[in-house]
């Protein structure tokens, strides 16, 4: 184990907390798992390209307790209008504003443990779950789950159509850098449906990093969009892993930018466990300065008739460092499944790199499959064309390299929430050099 | 009238090849020059040189355009003060709104000349008017630049974006192939119709077929490099009839056109 991964472990709370027994088991088991592996390290395949040598060195600690919450503190702006409102400082449930569909239910994590939440603590025990494995792979889960109390939960009742919910998230600067941990629920009934907006942007540039687990249940008809929007500081560390259980014919959708932190992790896995489901994980990641960002994305066909299409484009500028690795594993008897996997890079610089690695395992018959992963310039022959009509060249470029994450923004559907974020990609465009 | 565009003694090599051997053109305004001539002869390169593509190597010579260096300019400038080049193979570029690459152009154009940059509503009005007058519908506005366009449907849009951005100098490359009869007349209506006293323009062209609806005032002969022959519009007739043999068999002369009404280049 790391010189972090020990610091870590020891500053972890001795007794096992508050709430109902299988809570305090839960946290108790965690805290042997990350004791005993810690952190994920190079040697784990799954991390071979991101080393958290950064966090170690920025002196980062684990926050332990509720922090004294201050009210001068606002969370970022929502990106788009959404029914209802969720703030979260430091890891940590600040407030709730707006108004909540009937049907819908918004509580604080720790609320949600003592009152109990149907079908919270399947969820909650599900992970790691069976394909999700453990080990020091899974150290910042096991991290978040021995620290199991600050976070939301959210329930959205059977044949509820819940619109949207924003989640936004910062962390606050202090006298040494934090590890904040973080835990989303989400429950879906049978025919329900939630859009989730979750976006994190820095108040400042403190070195804080956040490592927040997103776990749904996505039970039969319901239907799930969520979006991650993240603009940390280029200080931030950031990990998040998002967890997805889909039942037939249920719909999970995902759209995932990335357009600032200094380390960030992410990894979303969905299971169609029941026939007929349908995932769409998409992405785009812009990345300049020493920026390291590192998507990894899975899709396990479990049931027959599945459907996942994993789309992700990026862009790297500067000595920008990206990792994309799309997995998809069609498991026996999950017959008739169709799975497709893209991704292509645009390299700006010379000094930028781009780890891509698609993955495909198939086990069943019947199976439609197709992946493809790129990294190139640009079409210099387009920034012609461009040019010789007026812009200059870095309009041009400006333009094509926007054009190319912009394909993942109009994948959401949303002219205005999709318009907001190409805007906000296109500020941050890295430079050509 | 005066001469818009001089060019003299041009020579130009690609990838290390001499294309252009000494090429003289002088086109005044509201003239339309063709340039006719077999393949390899160098007409492509004289119209990428023109708009400046990298990759093209003056080795030789000058252009000026409105008295202007012309090779000084970068592409962007040469647009602004007025050249525009209809690409032989207009470059797709998926993701990029067609209409919002032709605003953010011309708004380009008018912030270099010091005028107003047009909002989305009066890009829209001037949209509607040249779409009017080159009788073309609205359907290429919505989609993005050339993707997934049709041979027809590309050619369209160029004369669509020469339209928009009323250049001083147009330069159509090979804008005829490729193209169907019915295609080929929409383009060159919307040629004619863009026929002013302040314009210039050069057709680059294989076939005189073209030439049936852009009658040119000067037509060029285009080979090795060089222009060997520079006579009215019946010399695209006669090279459409006897091809370009004579070349070297014995010169312009074997060709039987009026001498008068001819220059030939030594």
């Amino acid at each position: 184990m790391s010189d972090f991964s020990t610091q870590l472990a020891s500053a972890l709370p001795e007794g096992s907390g508050s709430g109902p027994e299988w809570v305090k088991t839960l946290r108790q088991s965690g805290a042997q798992n990350f004791r005993t592996h810690g952190l994920p390290t190079r040697k784990d395949e799954a991390w071979k390209y991101t080393g958290l040598g950064a966090m170690g060195q920025n002196g980062v600690q684990l926050a332990t307790g509720s922090s004294s919450q201050v009210s001068d503190v606002s969370n970022p702006k929502p990106l788009a209008e959404s029914g209802c409102q969720v703030d979260m400082l430091d890891g940590q449930f600040l407030e709730q504003t707006g108004n909540p569909q009937p049907g819908l239910t918004v509580l604080p994590l720790a609320d949600a443990l003592h009152q109990g939440v149907s079908g919270l603590q399947n969820l909650l025990e599900s992970l790691p779950g069976p394909l999700s494995g453990a080990g020091s792979s899974f150290g910042f889960s096991a991290l978040n789950t021995a620290t199991l109390d600050s976070g939301v939960v959210v329930h959205v009742a059977a044949g509820t159509d819940a619109g949207r919910l924003s989640l936004t998230w910062s962390t606050r600067g202090g006298d040494a850098p934090l590890l904040f941990n973080s835990r989303v629920c989400l429950i879906l009934e049978p025919g329900a449906k939630l859009e989730l907006v979750e976006q994190f942007e820095s108040m400042d540039d403190n070195a804080n990093g956040s490592n927040i687990v997103v776990q749904a249940i996505i039970e039969q008809n319901a239907v799930l969009h969520h979006v991650r929007f993240q603009q940390e500081s280029e200080n931030a560390a950031l990990i998040t892993r998002t967890e997805i259980a889909q039942h037939s014919d249920s719909e999970y959708a995902y759209y995932g930018f990335d357009l600032g932190g200094g380390l960030v992790r992410h990894d979303v896995h969905t299971s169609l466990l029941g026939s007929g489901a349908k995932s769409g994980i998409n992405g785009a990641y812009l990345l300049d300065g020493n920026r390291h960002v590192d998507n990894h994305a899975k899709v396990d066909h479990v049931a027959p008739g599945g459907f996942s299409d994993q789309y992700f484009r990026g862009v790297a500028g500067g000595s920008g460092h990206a990792v994309f690795n799309t997995a998809v594993c069609v498991h026996p008897g999950a017959d008739e499944s169709e799975a497709r996997q893209s991704n292509a890079n645009i390299l700006l610089s010379t000094r930028a790199v781009v780890h891509t690695k698609p993955e495909l395992e198939i086990y069943a018959d019947e199976v439609i499959a197709s992946h493809g992963a790129t990294v190139g310039q640009l079409d210099e022959l387009a920034v012609f064309y461009l040019r010789s009509r007026g812009l200059n060249e870095q309009e041009a470029r400006q333009l094509l390299t926007t054009a190319f994450c912009q394909s993942v923004s109009d994948r959401l559907g949303d002219p205005v929430l999709g318009g907001v974020i190409s805007q906000r990609m296109m500020d941050v465009m890295p430079d050509a050099e | 009238m005066s001469t818009m565009l001089k060019i003299t003694d041009l020579h130009a090599t690609v990838a290390g090849k001499e294309i252009l051997k000494g090429l003289s053109l002088e086109l005044e305004a509201g003239e339309i020059h063709a340039i006719m001539g077999p393949n390899g002869a160098g007409k492509s390169t004289l119209g990428n040189i023109l708009a400046g593509r990298e990759g093209y190597e003056v080795t030789q010579g000058e252009i000026l355009f409105n008295g202007k260096n012309l090779l000084e300019m970068e592409p962007e400038e040469r647009a602004c003060e007025g050249v525009f080049l209809a690409f032989q193979y207009p470059v797709e570029i998926p993701g990029v709104n067609n209409t919002y690459f032709l605003r953010a152009a011309l708004n380009a154009q008018r912030k270099y000349r010091g005028e107003e940059e047009l909002d989305s509503v009066g890009f829209l009005r001037l949209v509607r008017e040249k779409l009017e007058i080159l009788h073309i519908g609205d359907e290429l506005l919505h989609r993005a630049v050339n993707e997934g366009f049709s041979g027809g449907e590309k050619k369209r849009n160029e004369i669509f974006q020469m339209a928009v951005l009323e250049p001083t100098l147009a330069i159509l490359d090979e804008t005829d192939s490729g193209l169907d009869i019915d295609a080929l007349k929409i383009v060159a209506e919307g040629v004619n119709r863009l026929r002013s006293k302040d314009r210039g323009m050069i057709v680059v062209t294989h076939y005189q077929r073209l030439l049936d609806y852009i009658v040119p005032d000067k037509v060029h002969v285009l080979a090795d490099g060089r222009l060997v022959a520079t006579g009215g519009a019946d010399l695209a007739l006669k090279l459409e009839e006897q091809g370009y043999a004579w070349l070297e068999d014995g010169g312009i002369a074997t060709l039987g056109v009026d001498s008068a009404a001819q220059t030939v280049n030594p």
